[in-house]
């Protein structure tokens, strides 16, 4: 029951850093119907950014979060002014637009290899071992911040994308662009907006893996694996769809260690993966269907 | 030989095979003739086995467009069984086929299921299944010696042998390959690529036709793994099942040219030798060489190094026919009415 309870926790602190981690390639995939690749890579180079922050300039992690925001999102608009807007999108240039992201994702680890080689870091900040007692657990403080962080961030999010116009037209875009042209909305702005976004919001994934976890250049392939199974379990409705899918995830991971190995752990999320696109292909909760 | 040309199907002319027996020809008889020096000779076995894998991986993402990030399972299940067998004192033939059968039914087993997915769904959840492959494979030290890997009971002369036997792999799978792409079969698949619910309405039945694509890419894959595995004498668990490997085979076939037949040979060229060359002075560049050399071909020429050969014969006044132009990434037909083929540039002229 003890043990019940401490999994129950870690899934919950976990499920909200899979949730902001998970926002951004689905925010992408909805809007631009690509699915980018280099979401793994932005996360690897988010955590890279915060440990140059932390050991150079001597920033704590959790206040470069703006910095990191803001640099990842004019990454992203860089990305899409430079490279994603000429590819086809949808199903028929998914292949496409599959490869050269995945070919930036290549280059991007190669120059994390050449800047700090290959050996694995982590950010040691003074509060970094420290743990508080909740519900009679013990929960290190940093993955109670990141589960915060990430729960204002997809609130707000979520205000954004259901009270602005930028948000309207965003989620109008992700609908139906050619009826936004008609409408007035510059759909390649709001393309290049939500490449953006989506983007930071990896971005910010990386740094909430910098504080929680030690990477290396090859972090990302699992980020990226988790953010698509977090997507494709949520569906694209909303987000109480993500967070739902995230909790679900980080819930069979913690708990399949009651029953089977522990470095089977990371196979979880993959037949998850593969049993939802089977039998549910419209998420678990049975929202829109994402092709 | 008029009674030959008579007997061949329509799709096959004698040209090609004739073209087909005398390269082979030449290659196989290349080192009795030529003085190649020992590293090349080896180096050259090597190119064949990942000509041989690139070519497979190309019949499940270029033939039916299913890009799979996760073939490096089958390559290395492929070579552990063998070398498992070998060190049982199974003969070499043996161990390479059930090595190569096993590989494939391993494939059926995880691709059944995922194949009915299409383009970035089947592509990320093959990730998963690379992963998850490789994880259960490192742990699994009973079978496949953990991190420091088997070593297989070959003798020492040997090696030098392989490249006849590699060679042998490669013209079969070109062969292979040629007959995928050509016979009716090839037209089934070109039909799945471009509309899997439009082929079905022809009758073409993907879900049987991706299974029998993913069973023989599988096959080669397997015989691939068990040969590399050979030629080495030595195999472990990181570099067979590792997410390099399978990024590798992606990097050969789009590299080369997807859906072609020349491509991947000339990507698994290129790859082995920007390897032997980069991999002494920068271990670390190659791939990254690599990614940002798929973002280029991908933005300027989506048919790659054989798109280049392509436009290098059209300058020439070569008139391809309509088949040649129809490999490639993309179906033309899909274009028009993909949901966000917004007013981006569209990269690839439809065929003409």
């Amino acid at each position: 029951m003890k043990q019940a309870l401490d999994l129950a926790v870690s899934s919950l602190l976990l499920g909200g850093f899979y949730a902001a981690m998970a926002y951004g390639l689905g925010l992408i995939y909805g809007v631009l119907r690509v699915v980018n690749l280099t979401h793994g890579g932005v996360i690897m180079a988010g955590a890279y950014l915060t440990w140059v922050l932390f050991t150079e300039l001597g920033i704590d992690p959790y206040m470069s979060i703006p910095i990191i925001l803001v640099v990842f999102f004019f990454f992203g608009v860089a990305m899409y002014w430079g490279l994603v807007r000429f590819l086809p999108r949808g199903a028929a240039g998914g292949v496409q637009s599959l490869l050269l992201l995945f070919g930036l994702w290549l280059l991007m680890r190669n120059v994390a290899y050449l800047l700090f080689k290959g050996d694995t870091r982590s950010i040691q900040t003074s509060y970094a071992t420290k743990s508080v007692n909740l519900l009679g657990t013990s929960v290190p403080v940093t993955r109670i911040a990141v589960f915060l962080i990430a729960v204002v961030v997809l609130i707000a999010l979520h205000f954004l994308l259901t009270h602005t116009f930028t948000g309207k037209a965003i989620r109008a875009v992700a609908q139906n662009p050619d009826s936004c042209t008609l409408a007035g909305i510059d759909v390649e702005r709001i393309y290049m907006l939500a490449f953006g976004m989506g983007t930071a919001l990896a971005g910010l994934g990386g740094l909430f893996v910098a504080t929680i976890f030690a990477f290396n250049p090859e972090t990302g392939a699992v980020e990226l694996l988790k953010s698509f199974v977090v997507v494709v379990l949520g569906g694209l409705g909303s987000v109480l769809g993500i967070a739902a899918g995230a909790l679900v995830l980080a819930v069979a991971e913690s708990f399949s260690i009651l029953f089977m190995p522990s470095f089977l752990t990371a196979a979880v999320g993959f037949v998850l993966l593969v049993v939802v696109l089977v039998f549910r292909p419209g998420g678990l909760f049975g929202e829109k269907v994402l092709r | 030989m008029k009674a030959l040309t008579e007997r061949l199907p329509p799709w096959l002319p004698s040209r090609v095979v004739i073209i087909f027996l005398v390269g082979f020809a030449i290659v196989f008889a290349l080192p009795f003739f030529l003085p190649i020096p020992e590293t090349l000779h080896g180096l050259m076995a090597q190119a064949f086995i990942f000509m041989s894998a690139a070519l497979a991986w190309n019949w499940l993402g270029g033939y039916v467009g299913q890009v799979s990030f996760g073939h490096a399972a089958m390559f290395g299940v492929g070579g552990f069984v063998s070398a498992r067998l070998l060190l049982a004192g199974a003969p070499l033939i043996m161990a390479w086929l059930a090595g190569g059968v096993v590989a494939a039914i391993y494939g059926l087993l995880w691709g059944h299921p995922t194949l009915r997915l299409r383009g970035p769904y089947f592509a990320i959840a093959t990730i998963g299944v690379g992963e998850a492959t490789r994880l259960v494979m490192t742990f699994w030290t009973s079978f496949t010696g953990g991190s420091t890997g088997v070593s297989l009971p070959i003798q020492g002369g040997s090696q030098y042998q392989m490249y006849w036997l590699t060679l042998e792999l490669l013209a079969g799978v070109v062969a292979a390959s040629y007959v995928l792409r050509k016979s009716p079969l090839g037209l089934s698949f070109l039909a799945i690529k471009e509309d899997v619910e439009a082929a079905g309405d022809v009758g073409v039945n993907a879900s049987s036709y991706q299974d029998l694509v993913l069973f023989l890419s599988g096959l080669v894959m397997g015989l691939c793994g068990a040969l590399y595995a050979s030629y080495f004498a030595f195999i472990n668990p990181g570099d067979m099942f590792g997410f390099d490997r399978s990024i590798g085979f992606v990097l050969m076939g789009a590299v080369g040219g997807i859906g072609t037949i020349l491509g991947p040979v000339l990507g698994a060229a290129v790859l082995v030798i920007i390897q032997e060359t980069l991999i002494a002075s920068f271990p670390d560049l190659y791939l990254g060489l690599y990614g940002l050399l798929l973002v280029l071909i991908i933005l300027f020429e989506p048919l790659g190094l054989s798109g280049l050969i392509l436009r290098a014969a059209r300058l020439g006044g070569y008139r391809p026919s309509a088949s040649v132009a129809a490999g490639g990434l993309s179906s033309s037909a899909a274009k028009g009415r993909s949901p966000g083929a917004g007013p981006g540039r569209v990269l690839k002229e439809p065929p003409t």
